[in-house]
């Protein structure tokens, strides 16, 4: 799996240039209402209260401004993935304690026939220990830049 | 937000994928806390006290023997046994409330639209 595969996962319509969210649980919802509005799930509660029981087993806050809140659930159809930047920051509880900028969800159904979920979360932690694409993630503006950066 | 039964097995469902995966998302790197998995267990605890017994005692019944006892449909076909769902399943007024299973495997449903 290379880290292209992403855009497998994640097309325009779940890129969100700029959240609106100010903290952790408001960017957790608005990361899921994404995927209300694009009709890929019927119940968002069950995937916010996976999403928080997951934040209380540790935080999913990397480091270095990222995050990638993840799980699997029973109501996700398929492996999804949401892409959103604050460029204020928001308390995460990272384990650096500095505020998140970039955040990548990742849900994935229960199983899946390919097994991408496990793989797909470790190519994204591999691509954002790079402090080079950290910065570009920081700068681009458009979901063409995002792809450009993904496939370079 | 009341639950019902279905979806208080969704999440328990949830927190049992969880439980299995820990040791693999602390591998990538994680924060995975010793009292953050037992605080996960005592949910499960907390969340088995609000499912009835006999249902609980079909879950892990299944559990025991698909290792998922609830699986997602889609369209018309149970994603557990791939068996296409009768007709009068798939119209099923309150599917989203009440504990369906499939004909084939036994399994219980969640529709996913």
């Amino acid at each position: 799996m290379n880290i292209s595969d992403l855009l497998s996962f994640l097309s325009e319509d779940r890129f969100i240039p700029e959240l609106k969210a100010k903290t952790k649980s408001e960017a957790l919802e608005e990361l899921t209402d994404i995927l209300v509005d694009a009709n890929l799930i019927r119940n968002k509660h069950l995937i916010l209260e996976m999403l928080h029981r997951r934040e209380s087993v540790g935080s999913t806050g990397i480091g270095h401004g990222i995050a990638i809140p993840h799980g699997r659930t029973t109501a996700a159809p398929e492996l999804i993935i949401v892409f959103g930047r604050s460029s204020s920051g928001i308390a995460w509880e990272a384990i650096d304690g500095k505020p998140v900028h970039l955040i990548f969800l990742v849900i994935a159904p229960p199983h899946e026939e390919d097994n991408q979920y496990l793989p797909m979360l470790g190519k994204l932690v591999e691509f954002l220990h790079d402090e080079n694409n950290r910065n570009k993630l920081l700068e681009i503006k458009t979901f063409q830049e995002f792809e450009e950066l993904i496939k370079a | 937000m009341n639950k019902n039964q279905l979806d208080l097995l969704v999440a328990l469902q949830d927190i049992d994928l969880m439980l299995k995966e820990l040791d693999d998302v602390k591998q990538l790197g994680f924060e995975v806390r010793t009292e953050g998995a037992e605080a996960l267990q005592r949910a499960r605890e907390e969340l088995t006290q609000k499912i009835g017994k006999p249902l609980l005692g079909k879950y892990e019944r299944l559990r025991a023997r698909y290792k998922r006892a609830i699986v997602p449909v889609k369209g018309d076909t149970c994603l557990g046994c791939f068996m296409r769902l009768p007709t009068y399943l798939i119209t099923h007024k309150d599917k989203h409330n009440q504990i369906i299973t499939c004909e084939g495997c036994g399994r219980i449903l969640y529709w996913l639209e």
